[in-house]
């Protein structure tokens, strides 16, 4: 619940909103202890009186009615009202949208057609017939606004059940054998909540606002009990004359709009669960730059990145991703970085073209210089310029990561277009040489298709023929195989091998396997809590490995042939990256490990292998 | 902004601000008309230009500037005089009408005006045969249900027969349901006769724009003063607000019905308001047949509770005048001017009720959102619920459209409220008592007595005056009728309204006549 | 796509009928009757009585229905009891200027939501962002009769900027330039509630869309972020903004009542109104079947421009 409140203040705009309405709300509870005049007395004499004449704060009604009381009195009862609508209309119109929606078929087109219905008619005609049968009075104002809306509710929930109702979830409560009643309630309902819950603070305010269109059919409240909306219709008459007589409300449920709005923006937010990752605000188009100073260049590679430091800043944590990473790549080199999720190897790589999520992520420290250009702080318009021109990334997941409403042609021209004008004939002329050069089958016919009807591997290959569009001299591949099966996964390694080899493409392979590592690298390096804990030669650190993390992830590929090998998981989890512990990350999990693992910096060392461990398996020399 | 409150000066300040700001070029003024064509902002769509079909005050406005009548009110009173016909003569019992008519006028298209015509006009409304019967509904033709045959003597004489004696015939006859139509364009147009209106009036119909315009010319073939302006374009705007906003942006020259509460926004020298008083009343049923207000002290303690003067004044700007009995001032002739209202006193309320025994009793109140000539319902009924509960009652307001205010009241209020709203607009004093507070026209019967009143001396006074052409003698019986009424309280008499229009300074020779209707042909617009 | 619509057309016929058979049931049960409605004070029995025969509303209920569906189904929607016109008529007349309303102002809604939106969803927590929410929920939260009227007094009655009401000049223009003088503030007034539930949609779609792997995908290929928002960001939220597009037609429609009422715009929404108010039957079933009709045709639009977008639906 703590974290609830302190998510949703963390919204300054939700905390605003929810002590205005917490005011208001506080305000009509106390009305009827509060020192205000009869909201029912009339005054002819004092009628229209503006606003702070004495003894009326907020002036006078048409009849000398005193507008502070009667605004408290009316907010009461609109309020009341307004809530009870929306949770009726909310209610009976998300459980139609739901049935509808999960049923499908035919229920869900007789629902969709009746609702439809509604939707097309009258709404005042309705309102109308709810007088005729029930009589005038809130009540049956509350009924025909809530009858109005249920319609809005339905089809709006209905659109994203079904959207959910096809997902994967879904179909495995349903073979885990569970009733229909309990996959709509314990697997949809979750989902579908925050909307409804979005959709009825919305409709809040509009509720209170159309029982003023309602009152001039006698539906609402009947006079002289106040309400926002009567005062609203009341006012109309003297509008020119005395606007403060409508202003006063008007103010009043705009107030309650907004804070409703903003508030259920931040219950929003604090209820789902990615916000807490900070996942839900928006990426900007690079990411943020604060370091103090620039490091030397350690090292000539082509892509040569130095002391690289990477933050996560969520509310008062900071999540240190990276910390201090050192790397070097030649040109046409193939450099593994490997590691559990979470070691920071892919915010190391998205780093060097600021491709980091951000907020939240910042880089804090340290330099990413291709061919001696420090890109860590470039203007915006340089990293467009570089990214996927010099260096070109292919990701995991080519399903998520490939634009669902986009012909794959046009991804793929487009890859060319950002970076070179060219004529539209030519740029497809290219998309179907780099398919032929990814040999992708028939490569004319699967320009114009879209992601979702293609396989994954063949998904893959067009992820890599983006990323070859301009003939980068660095790619930087994270993960690109974890999705696939093993016989595609091979001939993705295979085609990203050859490409290496034909066109001297420096390649930065992410992955958490050190099976493709050892098909694929050159050099390896292996991370751990942010850092580098140790690299080397492929083969070398394969078949010796210095540092205890690295036998134990290597101890996890299971060998070719090897049988039904016991595969040793690692004890423990990896820290927190908030909390890192002083001297080694790894200790607490390391069998080796003695009590000065845990004190002080301590250092990579070595050269051409490099270590970070002061109790090393195998040494690694000078 | 300092203060939320967006007063007209602000405004102004705003908008100076905004032009300061925008350096725009001065304001253009969109809505110039001519001089000679004179724009009226009317509160309603025409439903039709047949005066036959017609039924409410905002049409006949259009009506009598397009039609006459055999005859019509007298400027400026409720008194009838020669229009199309030139005198008349009644038989001795009142039951045979000649009317002797005037030579030389034609119809806007160009045919004469003779007795054929006038025959053709009130066959064509009574007559289930009648040819063009079918190009109605006449909704109003009862007005003339007396009159059982129409006889063309010769070219220039109409003789009507009636099956009894009805003193209000001739009154009737100058009411809009007796404007008189051209029966060539009837048999032209057929059932959208309504659209394409041919009268014999000053002026003549140009054209019709569903809820934009309707707009007429001058008659240059008319047979009296030509009229005044070249044009008269009619613009409905329903809402009041939009209404008032049109009037001081110049987009209207002259509009009527002006909102109490606007009525300060005009101001000469700009601005001219007029006002006339008419035949209007608004009152208050309360049920004579059971509940509290089967008794008399009861109907008298709300009359008296009730702060009428505080109503007129304050929530109706002084739009209209206190009431004191049945019959509006406006029919000079019939109006017992002894008559005072009750006056308001509270104390005097307070001690009826104890007298009746009825310190706190319960009211169900019938309130509409508005309706002809109800003026502003919502709040005047606020204002009496208030009223009321000061001096005892317990009054529960239930608040309803018009029409199922309608069908709620005129069934009769037993069994579901004590005490409804009402008002009524007439052209003649028989109608509305006649209608109203006879004992033969409770609801069960077909009248609109929905108190259920009931006095024998009343209905015999009633039917006494119906029956007279001697004026003198209908308006002593009128006089007394108002005494009992307003000594057995059967309404709680409320208000007259005041009708008021406001011109702006181009417009002159203008005035209201107390009919409601509007009569423009001596108006100028310069 | 062409049999998709066709069988979505034939579906909306149960839909146009069932509600003409509502309309009627309701007409039917609410107090009052035309002849009462349009006798007024004169409303007695007998005069109710000889004005229904005249208007040909005895007989039962169902017997006048069928009457009135065997007229429709010659296309003769009968007259008006209030007008004295063709239903048709008067229907054509209003529905079109209502079309040309609620289409400018759908325009506005569509365009200036979506606009705020993005604008919102790309400088979220900005100042930008925090501007658009607070202007967007002040067009939310204001009456339409009130905004409307304080558009008419500053720009028509204290700046003459703009004619008060209407839809024409009733003197002398008639042109476009005409039109479009009387349409900017009815349409924007109109506009305003809708503008506000689309932008702030726009701008959660986009918050969500924004941080999809494709949008990563997009920028690591070196697209510009201009395109990067208003190309492959905003393409993919329109899958969730359309269909409440579609939605906030309805409320267009129905939101027209009031603005047409306060510009006087000679529009169908004031015009049913009327006719319910009068108890004008025949009027009401004939302009609820065309604003139905419409709506239910916008709706076919609305999810064969769902269909186009997004190439996963099967239609």
């Amino acid at each position: 619940m703590r974290v609830f409140f302190a998510l949703l203040f963390r919204n300054r705009l939700a905390g605003i909103g929810g002590v205005v309405l917490a005011i208001i709300v506080a305000l009509v509870l106390l009305t009827p202890v509060l020192p205000l005049q009869n909201p029912d007395v009339t005054a002819m004499g004092d009628r229209f009186l503006r606003p702070l004449s004495p003894g009326h704060l907020l002036g006078t009604d048409a009849l000398g009615r005193d507008l502070l009381s009667r605004l408290l009195w009316g907010t009461r009862l609109s309020l009341a009202v307004g809530f009870a609508a929306a949770v009726a209309a909310g209610l009976i119109g998300s459980a139609v949208g739901i049935i509808a929606g999960y049923a499908g078929g035919r229920i869900d087109n007789a629902i969709m057609r009746f609702v439809d219905m509604l939707m097309a008619f009258p709404y005042i005609l309705l309102a109308l017939a709810i007088v005729a049968a029930l009589g005038p009075g809130l009540m049956n104002a509350l009924i025909a606004v809530a009858a109005v809306n249920v319609p809005f509710f339905a089809r709006n929930i209905r659109g994203i059940t079904v959207g959910l109702a096809s997902r994967d979830f879904i179909d495995a409560a349903r073979l885990s054998g569970k009733g229909h009643v309990r996959i709509v309630l314990t697997e949809l309902l979750p989902n579908v909540l925050p909307v409804i819950v979005i959709a009825m603070s919305t409709t809040i305010g509009w509720m209170i606002l159309e029982t003023a269109g309602l009152s001039f059919l006698g539906l609402g409240s009947q006079p002289p009990q106040a309400d926002l909306g009567s005062m609203l219709g009341e006012a109309r008459a003297a509008m020119i004359s005395a606007p403060h007589t409508s202003v006063v409300p008007g103010v009043m449920i705009f107030l309650i709009v907004m804070s409703i709005n903003l508030l259920g923006d931040g219950v929003r937010d604090a209820l789902d669960p990615r916000l807490k990752s900070g996942a839900l605000t928006r990426p900007m188009a690079a990411t943020r730059v604060a370091r103090r100073n620039v490091p030397e260049a350690q090292g000539s590679g082509l892509l040569q990145i130095d002391d690289l430091e990477a933050q996560f800043h969520v509310g008062r944590r900071v999540y240190r991703a990276v910390n201090g990473v050192s790397l070097s790549i030649a040109p046409g080199e193939c450099v593994g970085l490997i590691g559990e999720s979470g070691s920071g190897k892919s915010v190391t790589a998205l780093s060097v073209m600021g491709l980091v999520a951000s907020p939240p992520g910042v880089i804090t420290g340290g330099a990413v210089r291709l061919a001696d250009e420090d890109l860590i702080g470039a203007p915006y318009a340089r990293l467009r310029a570089l990214r996927g021109n010099k260096v070109a990334y292919v990701f995991q997941d080519p399903l998520s990561t490939l634009h669902p409403l986009y012909r794959v042609g046009d991804q793929l021209t487009e890859a060319i277009t950002s970076h070179h004008r060219i004529s539209a004939h030519e740029a497809r002329e290219r998309a179907l040489k780099l398919l032929a050069d990814v040999r992708i089958p028939n490569p004319a016919a699967r320009l114009s298709a879209y992601p979702h009807e293609l396989s994954g591997g063949m998904r893959q290959r067009i992820g890599i023929a983006m990323a070859l569009a301009n003939e980068p001299e660095v790619i930087i591949a994270d993960e690109p195989t974890t999705a696939l099966d093993v016989t595609v996964q091979a001939q993705v390694l295979a085609l990203l091998d050859d490409l290496r080899r034909r066109k001297n493409v420096a390649i930065v392979f992410i992955t958490h396997d050190f099976g493709i590592v050892g098909q694929l690298c050159d050099r390896v390096a292996v991370m751990y809590a942010g850092r580098i804990v140790e690299e080397g030669p492929t083969e070398r650190v394969l078949s010796d490995p210095a540092h205890p993390y690295t036998r134990r992830l290597i101890a996890c590929v299971p060998e070719l042939g090897g049988g039904r090998r016991q595969l040793p998981a690692i004890p423990g989890l990896p820290p927190a990256v908030d909390q890192l512990p002083e001297g080694c990350a790894f200790a607490p999990r390391c069998d080796r490990a003695t009590p000065d693992c845990a004190q002080g910096e301590i250092g990579l060392r070595g050269s051409l292998r490099k270590v970070r461990c002061i109790h090393p398996e195998a040494e690694v020399g000078a | 902004m300092s203060s939320p409150i967006l007063t007209r000066r602000a405004f102004g300040r705003l908008s100076a601000s905004l032009l300061a700001t925008t350096a725009l070029s001065p304001a253009i003024a969109w809505a110039e008309t001519p001089p000679g064509v004179l724009v009226v902002g009317q509160v309603a769509e025409p439903q039709s230009l047949d005066p036959a079909a017609d039924t409410a005050v905002n049409d006949f406005r259009i009506l009598v500037n397009l039609y006459e009548g055999l005859v019509r009110y007298k400027h400026g009173t409720l008194e009838v005089e020669p229009a199309l016909a030139e005198s008349w003569t009644i038989s001795e019992d009142g039951t045979e009408y000649t009317f002797k008519l005037r030579s030389g006028v034609k119809f806007h298209d160009g045919t004469p005006f003779d007795a054929d015509a006038v025959k053709f006009n009130f066959d064509r409304m009574l007559v289930d045969t009648h040819p063009y019967h079918d190009t109605g509904p006449f909704p109003l033709s009862f007005f003339f249900s007396a009159v059982t045959e129409t006889t063309v003597v010769d070219p220039q004489t109409v003789h009507f027969k009636l099956n009894a004696p009805y003193a209000p015939f001739l009154s009737n006859l100058a009411y809009p349901t007796g404007l008189l139509v051209s029966p060539t364009a009837v048999a032209k147009d057929g059932k959208d006769f309504g659209r394409n209106p041919v009268g014999t009036g000053p002026f003549k119909f140009k054209s019709w724009k569903s809820n934009e315009s309707v707009i007429i010319e001058r008659n240059d073939a008319y047979w009296g003063d030509k009229a005044a302006t070249q044009a008269v374009i009619f613009r409905p705007i329903t809402d009041a607000n939009t209404r008032v906003a049109e009037m001081l942006a110049g987009g209207i020259d002259l509009m009527v019905e002006v909102p109490p509460t606007s009525l300060a926004q005009f101001t000469p020298p700009q601005f001219d308001v007029v006002e006339q008083a008419g035949p209007h009343l608004w009152f208050l049923i309360l049920d004579c047949k059971e509940g509290p207000f089967a008794d008399k002290r009861v109907r008298q303690a709300a009359n008296f509770a009730i702060n009428k003067e505080a109503i007129c004044n304050d929530v109706l700007e002084g739009t209209a005048v206190v009431a004191a009995g049945p019959t509006p001032p406006a029919f000079a002739w019939a109006y017992d001017k002894s008559l005072q209202p009750y006056p308001y006193d509270p104390d005097k309320a307070r001690a009826l009720l104890k007298e009746a025994g009825q310190e706190a009793p319960e009211i169900t109140f019938y309130v509409t959102q508005g309706g002809s000539g109800m003026l502003d319902p919502v709040a005047m009924g606020t204002a009496i619920q208030a009223d009321l509960a000061a001096v005892g009652f317990k009054v529960k307001i239930e608040t309803f459209e018009w029409n199922t205010f309608l069908g709620k009241v005129n069934p009769g209020l037993e069994g579901k409220a004590d005490m409804a709203e009402m008002a009524w607009m007439t052209n003649d004093p028989d109608t509305l008592p006649y209608l109203a507070l006879r004992t033969a026209a409770w609801p069960d019967k077909g009248g609109f007595n929905s108190g259920y009143y009931s006095n024998p001396e009343v209905d015999k006074l009633l039917d006494a005056a119906r029956t007279s052409t001697d004026q003198a003698e209908r308006a002593t019986l009128y006089k007394q009728m108002q005494q009992i009424v307003h000594d057995d309280a059967p309404w709680v008499f409320v208000a007259n309204w005041k009708q008021n229009a406001v011109t702006n300074d181009k417009v002159s020779n203008f005035s209201l006549e107390p009919s409601f209707f509007l009569q423009l042909q001596g108006v100028v617009k310069s | 796509m062409g049999r998709y619509i066709l069988r979505r057309l034939i579906s909306a016929v149960p839909v146009l009928l069932g509600i003409t058979v509502i309309v009627f049931l309701i007409m039917a049960m609410i107090p009052g009757d035309p002849a009462a409605a349009i006798l007024g004070s004169y409303a007695t029995p007998d005069n109710v009585a000889r004005l229904n025969r005249e208007l040909g509303l005895e007989g039962p209920l169902w017997q006048r229905y069928l009457l009135w569906l065997w007229h429709l189904l010659h296309g003769d929607l009968g007259r008006s009891y209030a007008l004295n016109r063709p239903v048709l008529d008067e229907v054509l007349e209003r529905f079109s200027a209502t079309l040309v309303l609620a289409g400018a102002s759908f325009i506005l809604c569509a365009v200036f939501g979506i606009l705020a939106g993005v604008v919102s969803a790309a400088r979220q927590y900005g100042f930008a962002d925090k501007a658009i929410t607070f202007v967007v929920l002040i067009g939310i939260s204001v009456p339409a009769f009130f905004l409307g009227m304080m558009m008419i007094l500053l720009f028509a009655v204290d700046l003459r900027w703009l004619p008060v009401s209407g839809m024409y000049a009733i003197y002398g223009g008639g042109d476009l330039m005409d039109l479009l003088r009387h349409l900017i503030m009815p349409a924007t007034a109109l506009a305003a509630v809708a503008t506000g539930v689309i932008a702030r949609l726009t701008r959660g779609a986009m918050l969500e869309v924004l941080r999809q792997d494709y949008i990563r995908t997009a920028r690591a290929k070196g697209v510009h972020e201009r395109r990067v928002i208003w190309g492959h960001a905003l393409r993919a939220a329109m899958v969730s903004v359309i269909p409440v597009l579609g939605i906030q037609a309805g409320f267009v429609l129905s939101g027209a009542v009031y603005i047409e009422t306060v510009f006087q715009w000679p529009g169908i929404g004031r015009m049913l109104v009327d006719a319910i108010l009068k108890r004008d039957i025949v009027l009401v079933q004939g302009g609820v079947v065309f604003v139905a009709a419409c709506y239910v045709l916008f709706n076919i639009a609305v999810d064969v421009a769902q269909s186009l977008l997004d190439p996963r639906i099967k239609t």
